[in-house]
């Protein structure tokens, strides 16, 4: 294969200096070309990843009727939002600049000693291992994700939580458009709950969704390229909502 | 941070007892060490934390550097509730607190709430240093201001970062920031809640309160918490006359945390700040046995 495609980014992971990028036009408007149809795979929801079993604190918010119509939903979403951008971008950021496993492991440590609130853990460890578990599967020509996986499996010193690995993904593949990305599926999800506890129909879901998106982009550009160590939650109220989650019947968290 | 701290506190035993055997501060911060709180029978030192004026001035930075040694108990609290005052420029109010813990300690931090002015700007950091077996209660909350006077989430910075590591390993790193956007203003996000409170509990004196205050908020907020009517259906739910749907005045939630679960952190939300002090009057009255006297008690 020609040098330039993600064959050769697989050798990041273990720090290889062996191959040579060489610039060949042509070549390098097909690789961009053929990466669309891997990220729009990874954007799709029937991607078989179970991020519909998370509610992202919804589903306690209409127990508790902070959430009761189409414009409360619309505030959750962007609080969602502006919490996942401050507190879990740089999570994505970091790993999709240095895909390797050693950096992948740190930022895996601190995500789990940083998301505080148990029903948003379990929830992104679920998510991260089922995205890493079909990412491996499908996207074959990138070793280090079935290197990685196998490495760690069963490893006690991980946890697999899901913004870390939707960032070195991306960085293995493309890491220009991981924090959109992230932010994007986030919210997808969030509609996706919200449809599914028969809070809004799917049609005006769907205009909500598009209302929204200039929002997300303000908030992506907001807090994008940030250092972990400027990590923080912004939404303390649906922080401890969330955490009330043990009584849910539709969703796991 | 030793030498620009504004102050130095150091709790070691001495002749078998908890004994405070430094004591520093400087202005504008001022530690009180009252020697009797509890009863002798109790082996802790109690320490209060004052400020000249009350508050902390915009561009003030107080800092503080706290050891407790092996087998001593510690608390550390406030006298009433930190003032932070309107913010002139950028410039913010500050409070850095490093602790250490020994083996088989047990430090409690308790203070009063923070309340944050109009316009105010206000940072706080405070970094645990913990042994295996060290014991740790840990209460930081705020309230959206003078509330009952309509001041009500009007400051325009709030940075809370609360880390907590055995040796290098990170146990618990938590911050919470909030910002005046340009979206929803805080007044909007946190609706009507006044004040936000975060606990946290760590060792394996303290795993009794942790069990307790687990079941207890369980129980509470399963009756508070019902699903919606009808499914929740939009469909339904705009024919029905607009009306505000009865939310709870306390929402408590908590959470372990660390590989073993030694640790528990719980976050609560309340309408008004009389609701949260009974939360935790009622939740941390177990501690009296170690620190001589009730937490937050009724004056």
């Amino acid at each position: 294969m020609e040098s330039g495609s993600p064959v050769s980014k697989k050798s990041r992971l273990f720090r290889s200096v062996d191959c040579e990028m060489e610039e060949v036009p042509s070549n390098a408007v097909d690789m961009n070309l053929s990466l669309h149809w891997t990220q729009w795979q990874i954007l799709d929801s029937i991607l078989p990843t179970g991020g519909f079993a998370h509610s992202y604190g919804l589903e306690a918010a209409m127990q508790s009727r902070m959430v009761n119509n189409q414009e409360d939903l619309k505030s959750f979403v962007i609080q969602v939002l502006d919490n996942t951008g401050s507190l879990l971008l740089p999570f994505v950021y970091c790993a999709s600049k240095s895909p390797d496993a050693a950096a992948w492991v740190r930022l895996d440590q601190l995500l789990e000693a940083t998301l505080t609130n148990e029903v948003a853990r379990k929830a992104s460890t679920s998510q991260g291992s089922a995205l890493l578990r079909v990412a491996a599967s499908v996207f074959t020509e990138v070793q280090a994700l079935q290197d990685l996986r196998r490495t760690f499996l069963g490893s006690k010193s991980v946890s697999f939580h899901h913004a870390p690995i939707f960032g070195l993904i991306c960085g293995l593949i493309d890491s220009e458009t991981a924090q959109r990305a992230y932010m994007f599926v986030t919210m997808r999800d969030v509609f996706s709950v919200a449809t599914r506890l028969n809070l809004i129909g799917p049609l005006a879901a769907s205009v909500l969704q598009h209302q929204v998106a200039p929002d997300a982009e303000r908030m992506m550009q907001k807090w994008r390229d940030r250092d972990i160590s400027a990590a923080s939650q912004t939404a303390p109220l649906l922080d401890a909502l969330q955490g009330c989650h043990a009584y849910s019947r539709l969703f796991c968290s | 941070m030793a030498e620009a701290a504004t102050g130095a506190v150091r709790v070691e035993k001495v002749r078998g007892r908890s004994a405070l055997t430094r004591c520093f501060a400087r202005y504008p911060l001022k530690l009180i060490a009252p020697s009797k709180v509890g009863p002798y029978s109790c082996d802790a030192v109690w320490l209060y934390a004052l400020t000249y004026g009350g508050g902390i001035v915009s561009g003030d930075t107080i800092s503080c550097t706290v050891s407790v040694g092996d087998g001593c108990t510690a608390a550390f609290t406030t006298q009433a509730s930190t003032k932070v005052y309107k913010a002139v420029g950028s410039k913010c109010s500050e409070q850095l607190l490093e602790a250490r813990v020994g083996e088989d300690a047990l430090l409690a931090v308790i203070p009063d709430p923070v309340t944050c002015f109009s316009t105010a700007r206000y940072h706080q950091k405070q970094v645990f240093q913990v042994s295996a077996n060290s014991n740790l209660v840990v209460v930081d909350w705020f309230t959206s201001g003078r509330y009952e006077s309509g001041e009500k989430w009007d400051f325009s910075f709030y940075k809370s970062v609360n880390h907590i590591f055995l040796g290098d390993q990170p146990l618990f790193i938590d911050s919470t920031l909030l910002e005046q956007g340009s979206n929803y203003s805080i007044a909007e996000r946190m609706q009507e809640y006044n004040v936000i409170v975060m606990v946290v509990l760590l060792g394996p004196k303290l795993r009794h309160i942790q069990d307790k205050m687990q079941d207890e908020m369980k129980k509470l907020m399963s009756g508070q918490l019902r699903p919606p009517t009808s499914g929740g259906s939009l469909y339904t739910m705009r024919s029905k006359p607009p009306q505000r749907p009865q939310r709870p005045p306390l929402i408590a939630s908590c959470s372990p945390f660390g590989r073993t679960g030694t640790g528990m952190v719980a976050r609560v939300a309340a309408v008004s700040m009389e609701l949260a002090y009974s939360f935790l009057r009622h939740h941390l009255a177990a501690l009296e046995p170690f620190l001589g006297a009730s937490p937050y008690a009724a004056s």
